[in-house]
């Protein structure tokens, strides 16, 4: 049987398949590394958006494969062979689907020794995702071939190209009726979303996507190992099926949410030692980095009256109901990581710990005076801000100058004030201008 | 389009058709042909030679389609190395390849007129010459039957129909003969001699006694090297009753691939 | 008449026409149904113009391309004149719309894409074969639609069919490959090798 596979490596387009996913995967992650540098389930989610080029690209090399078949003229001399069709075509589809979805899994693999110094988390559901892509691209490449030998013109395979992307792009909530949880069972490149550390797939949608994939899948192969026009129209059978049994799992309306939290990627890891510093279990390989500079910023704070006395990641999401409070006891930070995968600005992190006073302005509407805010953080840090003529930095300038030029306890005081207003977002400069009176 | 002057059509003189020396050609890494020295002159050729030998990468090169890597080669008196005039050369030439791309949608009259066009033949002359070919080759009642309704044998005929149409002053048939039934192979033999009287015929082929039936000249060659040139007697004198084969013209094709191997393994 | 008849239908390009024509009046009719835009969306255009050029492909290349390189005819002119049509028959049955109530424009992004993505199809041609020259130009098209770049010129230059029509270097890069493709086909013409060697 290997040697059967080997012979069919050679003679199909599989190695040709495998090159082109590999090199237009990588060209695409490689494009922005910073959307996806920062875990492995932004990986598997990014790789999977990705899919509305490479899925396309399958397509056109299955049905390339199935022309370029009819071309050499070996289908005459093979249809005289005892072997019968299904058989005959099996070792093709074979290594079709061995070069779609090693070439995805390449792709994805390319990532690890870029990201894992620093990517610790890896969730289940990380594998389901990126199953869900592999599959997504063995189907296109029978698709294809079905639809190659279905059609067999010159033209076939570039059509087949530019309708899959159509396909891909049309497949959107609002030309299916706002059914959002059905554009993510039929298109392998929805029910994911990159904007936030902590997000992933339900369980549920990557079994239904799964599904309806092998049914295409599934429809394909019959397609192409169908002698007669009966069995092709029985190739809509598995279609059917597998759109039934996706229907079936998905939740739909309005129970379908849409790349939720993962609450496991959101718990907290501590550091040894004290003053405590957590950050969340998605970010945990950034915590030897995060620790010094964070308990750096807990010691120049701790001059302050009534002082914080733990640093935690603000895992908080946007339009999440908060998981963490925002309490005057803890400096809440964020982690942004660059798209080499590591702390971005680390210089400046425990600077921006202090911004406020150490206060977060995530939980207020209208957020915090910067200006105030900034030289509050520069004044603690001991750093004079730099003077420049133009806004904002000149107000920082002239704000860090003011509290510069007090004695040390009227500033402190000053700073302490800043810090109970940033904690009910009220008004930092008249909170500092109030410690005066 | 611009018309073809007289002189351009005025026939060449030169001694040999078909002029090589230290030839060689590459497909890919391959060198197919390796240093062949051949001069073909009126009359018609018989190419010989084992599986691989390189016939038909010498034949491409003669129809210009490959560009040799290296030796020098003449074609009507055209060197074919960019510096000559191709255009000249082509329109003398015929040649059918041994596998040839179906046009499934003409028919043999509308194959073998548009090869005539591209044989830059003067319009008005064309219909009676497709005609004519057609004739020749015994297609006359297919001439309107589309090419993919054709059998293997009659495409054939079609391949050199195409070929001959332009009266070519050298003629390229590489394994002409194949598809042929044994009455159609006679057909083809008398029409062989009949193209031989004023032009240059090469015809490559694995059938020995079609060389000894129909040729003036035989050309044996082995691994891209010329290994005897010379009439199709002499081709017989070098067998001897040893040798495998079931002519006396087999058993000297044997003989002189033979000695050829034994002297290239020394 | 005659040969230019006969060399068309030996090109299937009347199949080829019919196809390209039958592309565009498809995404035309698909947009006249579900938008009440007058105005074609750009990615959708540049799709048209992408499948338009990728159908008429096949037509560079003859059945057998050794066999009638051996004829005597000067080719280069033909050639030339050959992509020039397959351009100006995208070009046109593009623009066409413009008449109607759906528009696939801009019209200059339409000539520059066609005229891009024709040169790059000429040149695939003229180098790895016309069998499999659609290649280049959808995977490059495709990608281009895909991949979010910076704004640099360097960006401009490879997604350059989809940026706007007054994108200097995208328009530069569109011609520089127009007349590459044009030149190095005309003068090649496409990759002649046996029809079983093609094939592969």
């Amino acid at each position: 049987m290997t040697r059967v596979l080997r012979t069919e490596l050679r003679r199909s387009s599989a190695g040709a398949l495998f090159l082109v996913l590999l090199v237009a995967g990588v060209g695409l992650l490689y494009s922005a590394p910073d959307v996806w540098a920062y875990g492995w389930m932004p990986v598997a989610m990014a790789e999977r958006q990705y899919l509305i080029l490479l899925w396309p690209l399958a397509l056109a090399a299955g049905a390339w494969q199935s022309r370029r078949e009819q071309r050499s003229n070996v289908a005459e001399l093979f249809a005289s062979t005892s072997r019968p069709l299904p058989q005959r075509v099996a070792p093709t589809l074979a290594v079709m689907a061995v070069a779609a979805a090693s070439g995805y899994l390449v792709v994805a693999a390319t990532t690890v020794p870029w990201i894992a110094h620093s990517a610790r988390y890896l969730p289940t559901a990380v594998f389901a995702v990126v199953a869900v892509g592999a599959l997504s691209l063995v189907a296109a490449a029978w698709l294809g071939m079905a639809i190659g030998r279905l059609v067999p013109s010159p033209a076939t395979a570039p059509v087949v190209a530019v309708a899959g992307i159509a396909v891909l792009l049309i497949l959107t909530p609002p030309v299916l009726g706002g059914r959002t949880w059905l554009a993510a069972m039929l298109s392998p490149t929805r029910g994911i979303g990159l904007f936030s550390d902590f997000r992933t797939v339900s369980g549920r949608v990557s079994a239904a996507q799964a599904l309806w994939l092998a049914g295409v899948a599934v429809t394909g192969t019959v397609l192409l190992a169908a002698g007669k026009r009966l069995t092709r129209v029985a190739a809509l059978i598995p279609l059917l099926l597998g759109a039934g049994a996706a229907l079936a799992v998905i939740p739909q309306g309005s129970a379908y949410v849409d790349s939720p939290i993962d609450r496991v990627a959101q718990q907290l890891v501590c550091a040894e030692g004290s003053p405590r510093v957590c950050v969340s279990r998605a970010h945990a390989g950034l915590l030897d980095v995060v620790t010094p500079r964070a308990r750096e910023a807990l010691r120049l704070l701790a001059r302050l009256p009534d002082p914080p006395t733990s640093a935690v990641e603000d895992v908080n999401t946007f339009l999440d109901e908060h998981v963490q409070p925002y309490r005057a006891d803890t400096v809440m930070f964020r982690i942004e990581i660059g798209g080499d995968g590591r702390l971005l600005n680390p210089d400046s992190f425990a600077m921006r710990m202090l911004y406020a006073g150490g206060m977060s302005e995530a939980p207020c509407p209208d957020g915090l005076d910067p200006a105030v805010s900034i030289a509050v953080a520069h004044w603690l840090m001991g750093e004079e801000p730099p003077a420049a003529a133009a806004e904002p930095d000149a107000d920082i300038h002239s704000v860090w100058a003011g509290l510069h030029a007090l004695p040390e306890q009227a500033a402190i005081d000053r700073v302490a004030a800043v810090r109970k207003a940033a904690l009910a977002c009220g008004d930092l400069a008249e909170a500092l201008a109030g410690g005066t009176a | 389009m611009r018309s073809v002057s007289a002189a351009e059509t005025a026939p060449t003189i030169s001694p040999w058709a078909v002029q090589a020396e230290g030839l060689r050609v590459r497909v890919g890494r391959h060198l197919a042909v390796d240093g062949l020295d051949l001069s073909l002159g009126t009359g018609v050729h018989g190419l010989l030679g084992p599986n691989g030998a390189g016939k038909t990468t010498l034949m491409r090169a003669l129809a210009t389609v490959v560009k040799p890597a290296d030796g020098r080669l003449q074609l009507l008196g055209q060197p074919v190395d960019g510096r000559g005039n191709l255009r000249l050369v082509r329109r003398g030439l015929g040649y059918l390849p041994q596998q040839f791309g179906f046009y499934p949608r003409f028919t043999v009259r509308e194959f073998v007129e548009y090869l005539a066009w591209l044989k830059e033949m003067p319009g008005p002359a064309i219909p009676d010459a497709v005609q004519r070919a057609i004739d020749r080759v015994g297609l006359t009642e297919k001439a309107d039957a589309r090419m993919k309704t054709l059998s293997g044998g009659m495409l054939r005929r079609a391949g050199i129909a195409q070929a001959i149409v332009n009266s070519p002053e050298v003629v390229l048939l590489d394994e002409p003969t194949v598809g042929l039934d044994p009455e159609q192979r006679l057909d083809f033999r008398t029409l062989l001699r009949e193209l031989g009287v004023d032009s240059c015929v090469l015809v490559s082929t694995h059938l020995v006694e079609d060389v000894v039936a129909a040729c003036t000249d035989v050309i044996l060659i082995n691994r891209g090297k010329l290994v005897y040139q010379g009439t199709p007697d002499g081709l017989v004198a070098e067998g001897g009753p040893d040798d495998a084969g079931d002519s006396p013209a087999e058993r000297g094709y044997s003989a002189l691939l033979r000695r050829h191997r034994a002297e290239e393994v020394r | 008449m005659r040969w230019l008849t006969l060399y068309l239908r030996s090109r299937q390009a009347p199949l080829a026409l019919i196809l390209a024509a039958g592309c565009v009046a498809l995404l035309w009719a698909l947009w006249s149904a579900f938008s009440d835009d007058r105005d074609v969306d750009v990615p959708m255009v540049i799709l048209t113009v992408l499948l338009t050029v990728a159908t008429l492909t096949a037509t560079l290349g003859g059945p057998d391309d050794a066999l009638e390189r051996t004829g005597s005819l000067p080719w280069l002119p033909r050639r030339a004149a050959h992509v020039l049509v397959a351009f100006a028959v995208v070009v046109l049955l593009v623009l066409v719309t413009q008449a109607t109530g759906a528009r696939f424009g801009p019209a200059w992004l339409v000539v520059r894409d066609a005229a891009g993505l024709s040169g790059l199809t000429a040149l695939g041609a003229a180098t790895v074969g016309v069998a499999r020259s659609w290649f280049p130009p959808i995977a490059w098209t495709l990608a281009s639609i895909t991949v979010a770049l910076p704004d640099k010129t360097w960006a401009d230059v490879a997604t350059w069919q989809v940026q706007p029509p007054g994108n200097r270097p995208a328009a530069i890069t569109a011609g520089v490959l127009a007349a590459g493709g044009l030149l190095v086909y005309a003068v090649l013409g496409p990759t002649r090798r046996a029809p079983a060697e093609a094939a592969q």
